[in-house]
């Protein structure tokens, strides 16, 4: 009996581990996966011209969620009309933004993106999605970074706690 | 009218939907400039609408609304329109455009702080082109100019005799021909992304936006078609692409700015072209009772045909 109780407590912490350290990869990983969506929706507008409504629905058929969720948003109220882009794109991170892995700089990154989208010819729209990707690029070096130092150690973490705590009760 | 009305700012929406539905049929042109009131030609004559008894000024909010929904939110995708100074939306209108341009070792690069729009509302007249056929084919279409002063309705007649020749008229045992335009202004068939807004028939072809001269020796080369019409020659180039053409045994119909025959034997890019006598048939509109009054027609000497005999 004892035994058994020993095993719960050690797979319970280890599972609490690996959770956690998921949350640290989640985000490296949403940060790659916005910035294909960016060198997509890149080549949509300097190579295709397409209208940004339609280059979005193409970006969400390419992404995974919740990036993909942005972009449909985004989409969404462009179609409606009665709006600005700028106001559309804003509105949208407002409502996806809690879903996601992303930090405040990933916000500050998007929203600046977000000022001039949609309102430039095509070198500006270049130059501007460019200057988004090397912020994010930075931004997924530190996660990943991130993510080799904590990741290993929240599981390991887990998996120790639950043998500190079952050596302590015994 | 839905289509133009998609495109217009709210405020702008309300005034054009006061118009009963008679009047707005008439309606020609719709005028925004800001900060100055809006305009609305109908049946050649400007008006001034009013809202709750004032002139209606068109804001600075209401000419960014209108560039976003002409663009669809996405400036970038109007450049090549933003360059020749008009966008052409669904159903074939116009809508003209002005401001501050912006140009690039001389030559303009794109319209910035557009300030004036000018939406243009086409109109297809179905049939205008009828009464002209027995003068224009007997075993076969001829090699037709039509020539007028502006606004003389050259292009509706152009894009009516074209919608004949690529559909054919059964009655009169004439068969449908393979029709290339040479679109350069986008004005014949009114393409968005290269597909007509204008009912045009089934057999016909379009290199929108294209270069005259180019685009007739690309659609020799690529489409072979029957017959090629083409918009307001006037350079040497195209007088040479169309003997190119005429010598392929392809059929032309064109448009020329000019009063009468004279004025083009006048001009040293075209004279040629008309002295060699490969044109048979001159078409000459004016605008005395109204656009696309037919003066007269002509045979490639310059006598006037009258109707012998009917087809």
């Amino acid at each position: 009996m004892k035994l058994l109780g020993a095993i719960l407590i050690v797979l319970a912490s280890t599972w609490a581990g690996v959770e956690w350290s998921r949350t640290v990869s989640e985000r490296s990983r949403q940060l790659r996966m916005l910035k294909s969506a960016l060198q997509s929706l890149e080549a949509e507008i300097v190579y295709g011209m397409t209208p940004l409504s339609v280059a979005c629905s193409h970006i969400c058929r390419q992404v995974g969620h919740p990036v993909s969720w942005f972009f449909d948003s985004f989409r969404k109220k462009l179609e409606e009309g009665h709006t600005t882009a700028y106001d559309a794109w804003m509105k949208s991170m407002d409502e996806v933004w809690k879903y996601t892995a992303f930090r405040q700089e990933e916000k500050e990154i998007m929203k600046q993106l977000g000022a001039t989208i949609g309102q430039q010819d095509r070198e500006h729209e270049q130059k501007q999605l460019q200057l988004a990707l090397i912020h994010l690029e930075r931004e997924e070096q530190e996660a990943r970074n991130n993510q080799m130092k904590y990741e290993k150690m929240f599981k390991s973490l887990g998996f120790l706690g639950g043998i500190l705590l079952v050596i302590l009760l015994i | 009218m839905e289509e133009v009305l998609r495109v217009l700012p709210e405020g702008v929406k309300e005034i054009i939907k006061q118009y009963s539905k008679q009047e707005r049929g008439g309606i020609e042109e719709i005028r925004l400039r800001i900060n100055r009131p809006l305009e609305v030609i109908i049946n050649g004559s400007p008006q001034f609408p009013r809202l709750n008894g004032r002139e209606y000024y068109v804001s600075r909010e209401d000419a960014s609304q209108m560039t976003n929904k002409l663009s669809q939110y996405s400036l970038y995708a109007l450049e090549e329109e933003l360059k020749k100074g008009f966008v052409t939306i669904q159903g074939g209108h116009r809508v003209g455009l002005a401001g501050k341009v912006i140009t690039s070792n001389g030559s303009v690069k794109a319209i910035r702080d557009i300030a004036s729009f000018n939406v243009r509302i086409a109109k297809q007249k179905i049939g205008i082109a009828t009464p002209l056929l027995s003068y224009l084919y007997s075993d076969g279409w001829m090699n037709t100019v039509i020539l007028g002063p502006p606004n003389s309705g050259k292009t509706t007649l152009l894009r009516d005799l074209t919608r004949l020749m690529a559909e054919g008229d059964k009655g009169r045992r004439i068969a449908s021909s393979k029709v290339g335009i040479i679109d350069e202004r986008s004005e014949i068939a009114g393409c968005v992304k290269g597909i007509p807004q204008h009912q045009l028939g089934k057999r016909v072809d379009i290199l929108d936006a294209c270069p005259k001269a180019e685009g007739m020796m690309m659609m020799i080369r690529s489409m072979s078609p029957d017959i090629l019409i083409v918009d307001e020659i006037g350079g040497l180039k195209e007088s040479e692409a169309i003997i190119e053409a005429v010598n392929a045994g392809i059929r032309l119909v064109v448009t020329v700015h000019g009063n009468t025959i004279e004025d083009l034997y006048r001009r040293p890019s075209i004279q040629e072209l008309i002295r060699s006598g490969m044109f048979k048939r001159f078409v000459e509109l004016s605008r005395t009772r109204g656009p696309g009054t037919v003066k007269s027609v002509k045979d490639h000497k310059g006598n006037e045909i009258r109707r012998s005999k009917v087809i």
